[in-house]
């Protein structure tokens, strides 16, 4: 396998390959190179307080932009993610039935397969329900059985995100 | 549309993953009974795990006595069951299995404080599943799959104390490896299937076979995923997790993964490296390299390393737990010298290695559960006067350390005696003289433990009340001591089983 350019054939086999890719990430750096350099030559240094904070759309910056997220979006993100690619999953499978099911045999086997993927999926559901993961607002005495919580902090807030 | 070459499974095909098929059921089962339990009756998951396992093992020993000659290729080609499968298999189940009834007793597991009792056993029978199916792996996406579900599921089960603050360092330090070398692994598969267009290891072989690959490419793409396997089985220089891990995760699991991953691990890279990168199983020549790409002597360097600088660190460990991780790590380093050598024989001797491995090394650790029930400490010094305060158990204990060390009456030696003929027959001396320099080394450190059990004296007014060791402690200790004993002295037979794997495994199709 040869590649022909504008100035004739490079090279041959892989290295062409990888030799676009080499040549790509060459380019990118010395663009950005460039781009910063000569901005740096001609701009203008003259650093003041308010240039220097971070820009946040013209208001006075607040707090520190490394903000915790509860790890409760994570999960629920997580539980969407596994039923939305059920549902995807489910299409191509309903048309392979479609065309499986008049075969003798096979149409129970297609049909069970999807039957048991769906239940070990609603147990992973019942178990999350159930361990009071689906609950917004958990108690924080129900989770810590073992260290007694002071009554004033027994409901635990979400923060404001 | 063509739909002939969808491979859907038949009832017959999966009549030959009936083990798996139970671990599922069982993992399900259990889940759900603790759930309805409301996990506060533990015995019911454990009894679901236990019933699971066993039945599941009588499965598996049956297809064992059965020796079907044909490897059978299931789920779409994606596993496949054959010699090499049926016999990791039963390592597995028999590892899963002791785990289980030793966690009973365990107070780490079972211990009045400690929350989501009953999860320990689903997630062990889940384990137990997942090495399975790597043993089975035919497939780069099963391959990656069945890792990362053994991966998962460690991650969980390192942090199971999740109040210590020792367990939950274990676990977070297994997730951040854990993920690194997925990746770097993950890169090294998709580069091969970039040179080759196949997913399957026949394929990709075959692929490698019809044009000659850019040896630069198959070097780097063979590293990153040989690093992703070496992780798994902790040789050095992946190893770094090991002790930390094995130290902060509760004794039971360590147990486990000191030697169901590194097991499965090794089952992994044997199918891996003898399908894709050599061809022929032919008992007589060996296994020849498909390209020019000298593996073998770059797994060897590994496998030096791995002993001498485990070996040598061992010595220096004050920590019995993170003693024994570190001898863990050296096993693995003599387990290499027989997968390097191309030729059956090799393999052979490290399919009997990880048999006895299995015993000795499970009872092991196990002697650290018991004790810590007890001392609720792992250092070297509170094992003084042990040998008086429970005479049958450190018995034992020493019978595990003999073997562990390669002293001649027991299992270990023998192991050991494959392995090094097996090298010898191939002529890689400097291989067998690091590796009998380094089985002097772990004598010494073997030894320190029952050193401080048996002979040191105890301190003034040291507690040298008797420890009263749980019946299933002791029942599961006398499992894996009789094996220890007896393969010492009668191999023939489990050698043969060894032996029946390797001739099955199946490198075509």
């Amino acid at each position: 396998m040869s590649m022909t350019s504008p100035l004739g054939t490079v090279a041959t086999g892989l290295q062409a390959h990888y030799a676009t890719v080499f040549v790509f990430i060459l380019v990118g750096f010395v663009f950005a190179g460039i781009a910063l350099g000569v901005a740096k030559l001609l701009r203008p240094s003259n650093p003041s307080p308010a240039k220097q904070s971070t820009y946040e759309c013209g208001e006075v910056p607040i707090g520190s932009s490394w903000v915790r997220f509860n790890v409760r979006f994570y999960l629920v993100a997580l539980f969407f993610i596994v039923f939305d690619v059920e549902v995807i999953f489910l299409y191509p499978w309903a048309v392979v039935f479609k065309q499986l099911f008049p075969v003798p045999g096979m149409g129970a086997i297609v049909f069970w397969e999807m039957i048991i993927f769906l239940a070990i999926l609603a147990l992973g559901l019942a178990y999350v329900w159930v361990k009071g993961d689906l609950d917004w607002v958990k108690k924080l005495a129900q989770r810590t059985a073992m260290t007694p919580a002071p009554a004033a902090a027994a409901e635990e807030e979400v923060p404001a995100s | 549309m063509e739909l002939l070459n969808l491979n859907i499974p038949t009832w017959s095909d999966l009549g030959h993953w009936i083990p798996e098929a139970v671990l599922v059921g069982a993992f399900l089962a259990g889940l759900l009974g603790d759930l309805i339990v409301r996990g506060r009756r533990p015995w019911v998951p454990f009894a679901i795990s236990v019933i699971g396992l066993v039945t599941a093992g009588s499965y598996a020993v049956a297809a064992m006595l059965h020796a079907d000659p044909t490897a059978h290729s299931i789920m779409g080609r994606l596993v496949v069951v054959d010699g090499l499968a049926t016999f990791f298999r039963l390592i597995f189940i028999f590892t899963g299995l002791v785990t289980v009834l030793f966690a009973w007793t365990s107070e780490e597991i079972m211990g009045r404080w400690r929350e989501n009792k009953g999860e320990f056993y689903v997630l062990t029978t889940l384990m137990t599943l997942a090495m399975c199916v790597m043993a089975e792996a035919r497939d780069l996406l099963m391959l990656f799959l069945s890792m990362e579900g053994v991966g998962l599921v460690s991650y969980v089960m390192a942090g199971y104390m999740r109040s210590t603050l020792r367990s939950t360092e274990a676990s977070l330090k297994y997730v951040v490896f854990g993920a690194v070398s997925s990746a770097i692994m993950l890169y090294g598969l998709s580069l091969l299937y970039g040179m080759t267009g196949s997913l399957t290891f026949t394929g990709i072989r075959a692929g490698l076979m019809a044009h000659q690959p850019d040896p630069f490419g198959l070097l780097i793409a063979a590293v990153l995923i040989l690093v992703g396997m070496s992780y798994k089985i902790a040789a050095v220089p992946f190893h770094y997790w090991a002790p930390d891990v094995y130290e902060g995760a509760p004794t039971p699991v360590s147990a486990l993964f000191s030697v169901g991953p590194k097991a499965a691990g090794f089952a992994l890279m044997i199918r891996f490296f003898y399908t894709v990168l050599a061809s022929g199983n032919d008992p007589a020549t060996g296994s020849t390299l498909i390209a020019d790409f000298n593996w073998p002597l770059l797994v060897a360097v590994m496998s030096a390393a791995t002993m001498i600088y485990a070996n040598l660190v061992a010595l220096r460990q004050t920590n019995v737990k993170r003693l024994l991780a570190y001898s863990s790590i050296s096993h693995v380093g003599y387990i290499l010298m027989g997968f390097v050598l191309l030729t059956g024989q090799g393999l052979q001797a490290v399919l009997f290695y990880l048999l006895v491995y299995t015993f000795m090394n499970l009872g092991a650790f196990f002697f650290v559960v018991a004790v810590n029930n007890h001392l609720k400490s792992e250092e070297l010094e509170d094992y003084v006067g042990l040998g008086f305060r429970a005479p049958w158990a450190a018995a034992m204990m020493v019978v595990f350390l003999s073997s562990l060390a390669g002293v001649p009456p027991f299992a270990g030696f023998v192991g050991k005696l494959y392995i090094f003929t097996a090298v010898m027959d191939r002529q890689w001396f400097w291989l067998v003289i690091v590796a009998g320099v380094n089985s002097v080394i772990g004598l010494y450190y073997y030894y320190k433990v029952v050193k401080a059990m048996w002979l040191t004296r105890p301190a003034e007014g040291a507690d040298t009340s008797p420890l009263k060791l749980h019946w299933l402690q002791y029942t599961v200790l006398g499992v894996l001591t009789v094996p220890t004993l007896v393969l010492g002295v009668y191999f023939g037979q489990f050698k043969a089983l060894a032996d029946q794997a390797i001739r099955l495994l199946s490198t075509g199709m």
